[in-house]
């Protein structure tokens, strides 16, 4: 019960509409004790024979009235409690969503997309159901059930009362202990359940081994198999399953033997009338629910608590990198000097990067080359400040980048990543995704830029054509191609192409380069690839290798250097012949 | 993300009767439930009938002759129990007609996944796959148990109500009736509304978490450029959206379910009181009747809430049927043999002017035509797209091919008995999957019949044996998931392993591009070289070291064989194959 005081700012929050509708529920259960109480009264009358048309009139007058009051009360307190419960998750899933954009990549390399999308799906619901479900179940199970028995002992016979209820412990204790072993076996089902998922799953990534070995018939057999496990297991979950209804009939069964008993007990003594017998047995029926509830109740709110917790867990997590005090609030602009001791990973024990060396002046362009994983893409990420652990400094303009705002600092730089991710909007929207009051002219000239103007032209629907899952599949070029212009959309004080002319062929990645030096006069611009073509006509070209500076110079240094720069571009130049099929 | 379907009513009815044809085959166990059932609403039914006659013939009076009343609360007693025993077995015997029913869907579509033909794999992510055999099915599986199963009971238990209460009083009992076609329109306007309104709260969630997906995914880029204000707005704007929805289906849950279902019964009670009132005025009333109304009205209610509550589970599992059926439906299937039978003796492999596509527009492979004598060696080079593994994937029988022909000694391939093609011919994927199981399963798959020896043999001929004799377990170690715990050269050597046990004459080799460990590297190589020894065998070569020795090398490019010969006559043309060649030894000239 320890979430309900966890949640305790939520219902301060909210504290108007949960107190209203508590005192509705409470009002609703106590209208519940009304009906059957009438019906007694009706049966007196009729059977001493008094009954008068006034009498009959006024109490089903009642009852109808109070019927209609309890339709309006019961929608009113829907409307307050369960409006509530769904207000809650639409408020934790909006902070989680904000918590999301605040995380640094290095939060998003630890955890899994999956599972954060666990925690805003999952985790939100069994929360939604505690503050829904959970605060109803309770507030009405101890209402109902209380009203009830004041009633029993109130208006017809305490005593008898006392009697019949002596049952009703066993109830709880019986569906309790059935669900202590339901859950045990549900845990079995469970994962039947799931190794024969992850039998399906092995099965059709595995397809053309089974095919190769003409095993298709064999594997069949095998998930009949395990079919017939989920079967068993299911079925022990149907013997517990199936218990609940007959035990609680059978207990509710001997509460009205108890009451019929003993009521005709009291009545022939004259201490009852068969009205309130009938009344009686009625009241018996409605003692169902809140017995039950009490064990949904536990339920509920256990998971509720496991998924808040978790919920908590992930919204407690620090934003590792965030703007300083005194950060300063210009766009950076001017010369880049990259001097860097050491860097690494977290939690990885190896340098990613020592010693690298450079200055980029302002409006030149830098190659970097190298092997994956030679560290290429460490300094680009440093100088996006993904991370601001490491041994010596970077600046920008004269500013070292940790002490610019990081809203400036990226407004400074257009990236372009090795992995071009689109959002599934149209394409005009992906290219002006930073700037999405953009002119429709400038998102036309960045594409022209980038030299995927033409083909966007080709699709049917031209600009307004929606990529992603649900729209056109788009080349790794074209994508590549949009993803530069969104970057040029910025007008970018540096521009990052992080290998991002893989997929283009080599005319057009020559076209692109040339535009973009013809269009970005005195702006920066940092060039990784694994292609040499990208970056042969920099103004200074790095050569990485394993997470250090090997060779430094211009393509014509170190051409004649003939080093590592030298047979990488020998290679290459083979590679492309082979790649024509041979001719030249 | 699934594409929402829409089905209209017509559809959902068309679906939800095949899926009634799934009941067919358990007729009899569930004519069985069936009985029970009724057995229980009977004693569901008498036990208030007991009541009223003990209300009505003694207490009213006050006289309480021994032996009837005592007879009255023993029969009583006896109906309860048995009722409680008979519910019991009756409950049971639903839910496992249910599981069976299941079962055999389950295992119906996972027949049909494995006779889909590769084409159908490579167009259709297997994740969506696997939901089709398991999620969509146990979704089905929740309606059969929780809807269906509880819409048949309560039917026979209103039937079984009515009954009584015609026995008892002819005319209360068409009174109460009145109030039947009240509940069918309320159950109809709130399927009406729910239908809609529930799509629109699904949907709503669907576009909330497919924002937040690719927002997780591409938060990068959103904080490369700035942009997360924008994009928390458009994320709460969704989400408001999606609030306002849930709203919408608390209103109507609120106005149309247990609330108005409960007003309905105090509507009954009405007229039920009314009824005996104005009767009282003129005639004497049996109590007792009365009473017995009273507790049908309750039990009545009872499982229409029940029902009520539970009819989204039912539109849930219309749409998973209706997935799982297009699924059953899908007619992309496996290549088919003529089966004229045959027998593969010598493995002579003969390409007749195969060109093949996939998509039916553009030819991946074109015009090839070669042949591999009795326990020859071909090896296919090219660079990515040249075709290689297309030839590999008709040989194999994974695609249909209709241009040219490839016989395999002299007869056509689409000829042979599946069994006999796969008996004889041995594939090693360029990834070596690996099962969940041991190495010992890995190795004979599902063939159980086969003897340890062979296992062992089959290892030691690859040299596979070596690491396996240091395995804590030998031959019965854990292999997980997708034999992560291996090294890519052991879990190629099992794989070798597993095409030698089965001693196939035409070995089929799509050798790994990824780099293998220098330990297993040398086992693998001899490993290559024993297989091959005596097998006719068509050989992708990453490696143009591993084939100098073959009959046969064909240089593939764009689909056609650009240069064919051996590797010393290839490397003489100095076309393609020699700067390749050169490529990958690091020379530059």
């Amino acid at each position: 019960m320890r979430v309900f005081w966890e949640l305790g700012w939520f219902f301060k929050e909210r504290k108007k509409q949960y107190i209203t509708g508590v005192i509705l529920l409470l009002f609703v259960a106590f209208l519940g004790v009304l009906p059957p109480r009438i019906i007694g009264f009706v049966v007196d009358e009729i059977g001493r024979g008094t009954l008068t048309p006034a009498f009959l009139v006024k109490w089903l007058g009642i009852l109808g009235a109070s019927a209609l009051l309890m339709y309006a009360l019961r929608y009113a307190w829907r409307l307050m409690i369960f409006g509530s419960s769904i207000l809650l998750a639409q408020n934790l899933r909006e902070r989680l969503f904000t918590h999301f954009t605040r995380m640094s990549p290095a939060f998003y390399q630890k955890r899994r997309v999956g599972d954060l999308m666990a925690h805003a799906t999952n985790d939100l619901q069994a929360v939604q159901q505690t503050a829904g479900i959970g605060v109803l179940t309770l507030v009405d199970s101890i209402a109902t059930g209380g009203f009830v028995i004041a009633a029993m002992a109130l208006t017809v016979s305490w005593k008898l009362t006392l009697i019949v209820l002596l049952p009703m412990p066993l109830m709880a204790y019986m569906t309790n202990y059935y669900g202590k072993l339901l859950h045990e076996r549900f845990h079995g089902a469970q994962e039947a359940f799931s190794s024969l998922n992850d039998k399906t799953q092995e099965s059709i990534s595995g397809m053309k081994v089974i095919k190769t070995f003409g095993q298709e018939k064999q594997d069949i057999d095998d998930f009949k198999r395990l079919s017939d496990r989920v079967v068993d297991e299911n079925i022990r979950v149907a013997r517990v399953d199936s218990l609940f209804d007959p035990t609680i009939s059978a207990i509710i069964g001997v509460c009205y033997f108890l009451a019929l008993g003993f009521g005709t007990y009291f009545v022939m003594n004259g201490e009852m009338t068969i009205g309130d017998m009938v009344a009686f047995t009625t009241y018996l029926g409605l003692l169902v629910w809140p017995m039950l509830a009490f064990g949904w109740l536990f339920n509920i709110v256990e998971r509720g608590r496991a998924s808040y917790d978790r919920i908590r867990r992930l919204l407690a997590e620090p934003v590792d990198i965030d703007d300083r005090e005194d950060a300063v609030d210009v766009r950076p602009q001017g010369d880049i000097v990259f001097s860097l001791e050491q860097f690494q990973f977290t939690g990885d024990d190896r340098a990613a990067l020592r010693d690298v060396y450079f200055t980029l002046r302002r409006g030149e362009t830098l190659g970097i080359v190298g092997k994956t994983g030679s560290g290429k893409s460490a300094i680009l990420r440093l100088l996006l400040r993904e991370f601001d652990h490491y041994d010596g400094d970077i600046t920008f303009g004269g500013i070292s980048v940790n002490d610019y705002k990081k809203q400036q600092l990226r407004k400074a730089i257009g990236y372009v990543p090795q992995d071009h991710f689109l959002f599934s909007t149209t394409i005009a929207g992906n290219i002006a995704f930073a700037r999405p009051d953009a002119a429709m002219e400038e998102v036309h000239e960045a594409a022209k830029l980038a030299h995927i103007h033409q083909d966007i032209l080709n699709f049917t629907e031209g600009y307004s054509t929606v990529v992603g899952e649900r729209g056109v599949s788009l080349s790794g070029g074209q994508k590549q191609r949009i993803s530069i212009a969104r970057a040029l959309m910025m007008r970018p004080e540096l521009l990052i192409l992080d290998d991002s002319l893989s997929a283009v062929d080599a005319k057009t990645e020559e076209a692109i380069l040339s535009s973009l030096k013809k269009t970005r006069t005195g702006a920066t611009t940092i060039i990784t690839s694994h292609r040499l073509s990208a970056i042969q006509h920099a103004h200074q070209i790095i050569v990485m290798h394993e997470g250090t500076v090997a060779e430094i110079g211009t393509h014509d240094q170190l051409m004649k250097k003939k080093g590592r720069y030298y047979e990488m571009y020998e290679l290459q130049q083979l590679e492309a012949l082979v790649e024509q099929g041979g001719e030249a | 993300m699934e594409k929402p379907k829409e089905l209209t009513g017509k559809d959902q009815w068309l679906v939800f009767k095949r899926l009634l044809k799934y009941l067919a085959p358990h007729k009899r166990m569930l004519a069985v439930a069936m009985f029970l059932l009724v057995l229980t609403v009977i004693g569901d039914v008498l036990g208030p009938v007991l009541i009223k006659t003990f209300i009505d013939d003694y207490l009213t009076p006050g006289s309480f002759p021994t032996g009837p009343v005592a007879g009255l609360a023993l029969g009583y007693f006896f109906i309860q129990v048995s009722n409680v025993v008979i519910s019991y077995f009756q409950l049971l015997k639903f839910q496992e007609a249910a599981l069976k029913i299941i079962q055999q869907l389950r295992i119906d579509v996972f027949t049909k996944v494995q006779n889909l033909g590769m084409r159908y794999f490579d167009r259709t992510p297997a994740g969506s796959m696997v939901s089709r055999v398991t999620n969509d099915t146990e979704a089905i599986k929740e309606m059969f148990v929780s809807v269906l199963i509880g819409f048949v009971q309560s039917i026979f238990l209103i039937v079984g109500v009515y009954i009584a209460m015609f026995f008892l009083n002819v005319r209360l009992a068409l009174i109460t009736l009145l109030v039947l076609p009240i509940l069918v329109w309320i159950m109809y306007l709130y399927r009406k509304y729910s239908s809609e309104f529930y799509q629109d709260l699904r949907e709503r969630l669907g576009q909330l978490n497919a924002k937040l997906s690719e927002s997780l995914q591409g938060m990068g880029m959103v904080q490369a450029f700035g942009q997360e204000a924008r994009l928390q707005d458009e994320f709460n704007n969704i989400n408001e959206k999606h609030w306002q929805a849930g709203k919408r289906n608390i209103k109507l849950d609120g106005l149309l379910l247990h609330p108005a279902i409960d007003l309905v019964y105090a509507l009954a009670l009405i007229l039920l009181l009314s009824y005996f009132g104005v009767t009282s005025f003129t005639n004497t009333v049996e109590v007792g009747v009365l009473y017995a109304f009273v507790a049908y009205i309750n039990r009545f209610f009872e499982p229409v809430n029940q029902v009520m509550e539970r009819l989204s589970i039912f539109q849930q599992a219309i749409v998973s049927a209706s997935r799982v059926f297009e699924l059953l439906d899908e007619d992309d299937l496996a290549p088919a043999q003529a089966g004229a039978g045959g027998e593969i003796v010598d493995g002579k492999i003969e390409f007749r002017n195969v060109s093949f596509s996939y998509d039916g527009k553009g030819d991946v492979l074109k015009n090839i035509s070669f042949t591999a004598m009795p326990g020859e060696t071909v090896a296919l080079v090219g660079h990515t797209g040249s075709g290689k593994s297309s030839i590999i994937n008709l040989l194999m029988r994974f695609y249909e091919f209709e241009r040219g022909d490839i016989l395999i000694d002299g007869q056509s391939v689409k000829e042979y008995p599946a069994k006999e093609l796969r008996s004889k011919m041995g594939l090693v994927l360029q990834d070596p999957f690996l099962f969940y199981g041991t190495i010992d399963s890995n190795i004979r798959l599902h063939d159980h019949s086969m003897p340890d020896q062979t296992v062992q043999a089959a290892a030691q001929f690859v040299q596979a044996d070596r690491f396996i004799n240091e395995l804590p377990k030998g031959y019965q170690q854990q292999v997980t998931e997708r034999g992560s715990t291996f090294s890519s050269g052991q879990r190629q050597l099992v794989a070798f392993a597993r095409t030698m046990a089965t001693d196939p004459k035409i070995l089929v080799l799509d050798e790994a591009t990824a780099n293998i460990d220098t330990e297993t590297e040398v086992a693998i190589q001899v490993g290559l070289e024993r297989m091959r020894q005596g097998r006719t065998t068509i050989a992708i070569a990453h490696r143009l070291s591993t084939i100098q020795d073959a009959e046969l090398i064909l240089v593939l490019h764009h689909g056609e064989i650009v240069e064919r010969g051996t590797h010393q006559e290839l490397l003489a043309k100095r076309g393609l194959y020699h700067k390749m060649y050169l490529l990958q030894n690091g020379i530059v000239e």
